[in-house]
């Protein structure tokens, strides 16, 4: 009800939660497939598989489960 | 009205410029059935949401005594004043005087109102002076308003005159040097031709001999309330989409504060922009901030007197230019003048 927090400096504002450990896998294989292998949805697809980085069922990437989980982490 | 009748060029020139909507703090920092006391211009104000997200700015002084109504008791639709139990709506109006009524306080509009707007997750307030108090025409930034660009507001609280938070966005060529150790500045030329492109709604300054390398170019806006865009590439490990873009805006706090709100932008939709939203939050915020933390620790520890022994070269014209600006609105607004 006051402003006695001044400074507001907050990091993080735009995270819902801590990124799991999970999450932080698949957040840095991707950038390392968006330097390396392309830009292209099936760039990140093939890149992700080649690294070993599965989706949590464990199964290889498909466009589609691909789309629908980053649309899950990233909406 | 407390943005008022002894406000000198001066006192305008470090506490913001008046008729015109500027930041306040983000929306969320006012919870639906809650209040929040703020300082803004220089002067104190409560931010009243009712439980149906309906927002109110009012000034901060009980028209009965003058005690802070932010020490008061959330009524709902009013809040009643802690030190005798006054009663003002969101209008500023005293809708009740509890310990004489029928009191010829009841009914009177005695407390400033601010309108109020939220915008991209931000409270927006129009100042008006008593020749003002209608609010001006606002018109938004377009990257918060387009449907094919995604944007995440970072707020922040600097111990920063206004103006000198303003006037590194409008000085580029800070980027090459500053934020020379950074995940999206590293790149392009340390030395630069600049030029000063007029706009109807402002102007650009900008590098004439590089585009797309570095923190090239900036537009000043001013469409109601004051704003840069400004575009920076990203590497390539941010996936699809090309560069990032900041919407800026600086809330005047008082004298020697601001709140910066910078809207990160990207023009992505689909999968691109949920990748984009995802390494955001994961990896990308914090790099983001920690370049920001390069303004602030720079910001923060010029001397009070930072524009007064200065000398400037090519690079400053955008700074320049701005002070003039910002001048010439104080000296206009100004009742001494
Ligand atoms: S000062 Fe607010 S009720 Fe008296
Ligand atoms: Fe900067």
């Amino acid at each position: 009800m006051t402003d006695t927090t001044w400074p507001y400096l907050d990091v993080h504002q735009s995270r819902t939660h801590d990124p799991t450990p999970y999450e932080y896998k698949l957040a840095a294989t991707l950038e390392e497939v968006f330097t390396k292998d392309g830009h292209e949805l099936t760039d990140v697809v093939r890149g992700l598989n080649s690294r070993q980085v599965h989706a949590p069922d464990g199964t290889p990437w498909t466009e589609e489960s691909f789309r629908t989980e980053i649309h899950r982490l990233g909406a | 009205m407390p943005l008022s009748r002894q406000a000198t060029v001066e006192h305008i020139y470090a506490t913001g410029l008046r008729n015109q909507w500027h930041p306040v703090v983000p929306s969320s920092f006012v919870a639906p059935g809650a209040m929040r006391k703020v300082t803004a211009l220089g002067e104190p104000w409560l931010l009243f949401r009712r439980s149906d997200g309906t927002l109110a700015m009012l000034a901060d002084r009980c028209p009965h005594r003058s005690a802070p109504l932010s020490l008061g008791i959330h009524l709902g639709d009013r809040v009643a004043c802690w030190y005798h139990g006054v009663e003002v709506a969101t209008d500023g109006t005293v809708s009740a005087v509890p310990g004489l009524p029928g009191c010829n306080l009841e009914g009177r509009k005695l407390v400033t109102s601010l309108p109020v707007r939220e915008v991209g997750g931000a409270i927006l307030a129009y100042f008006g002076d008593e020749q003002h108090p209608e609010p001006a025409e606002l018109t938004l930034p377009e990257p918060l308003t387009d449907p094919g660009t995604d944007a995440f507001l970072c707020y922040a609280e600097w111990n920063v005159p206004w103006r000198y938070a303003v006037e590194n966005l409008l000085d580029p060529m800070h980027g090459a040097f500053l934020h020379h150790e950074s995940h999206s500045m590293y790149d392009g030329d340390t030395t630069a031709k600049f030029r000063i492109r007029e706009t109807d709604r402002g102007y650009f300054f900008e590098k004439t001999d590089q585009r797309g390398v570095n923190f090239d170019w900036v537009e000043l806006c001013r469409t109601g309330v004051d704003w840069v865009d400004l575009e920076i590439p990203y590497p390539l490990s941010a996936g699809p989409g090309g560069p990032f873009g900041i919407v800026g805006m600086v809330c005047p706090v008082d004298e020697r504060r601001c709140g910066v709100f910078f809207w990160r932008y990207r023009r992505v939709r689909g999968w691109q922009r949920d990748t984009w939203r995802f390494l955001y939050r994961t990896l990308i915020e914090q790099r983001h901030w920690d370049v920001l933390e390069q303004d602030r620790a720079m910001l923060e520890a010029l001397p009070a007197d930072a524009d007064q022994q200065e000398n400037l070269y090519q690079h400053d014209l955008g700074v320049v230019r701005l002070r003039r600006l910002f001048r010439a609105g104080a000296e206009s607004q100004s009742v001494t003048s």
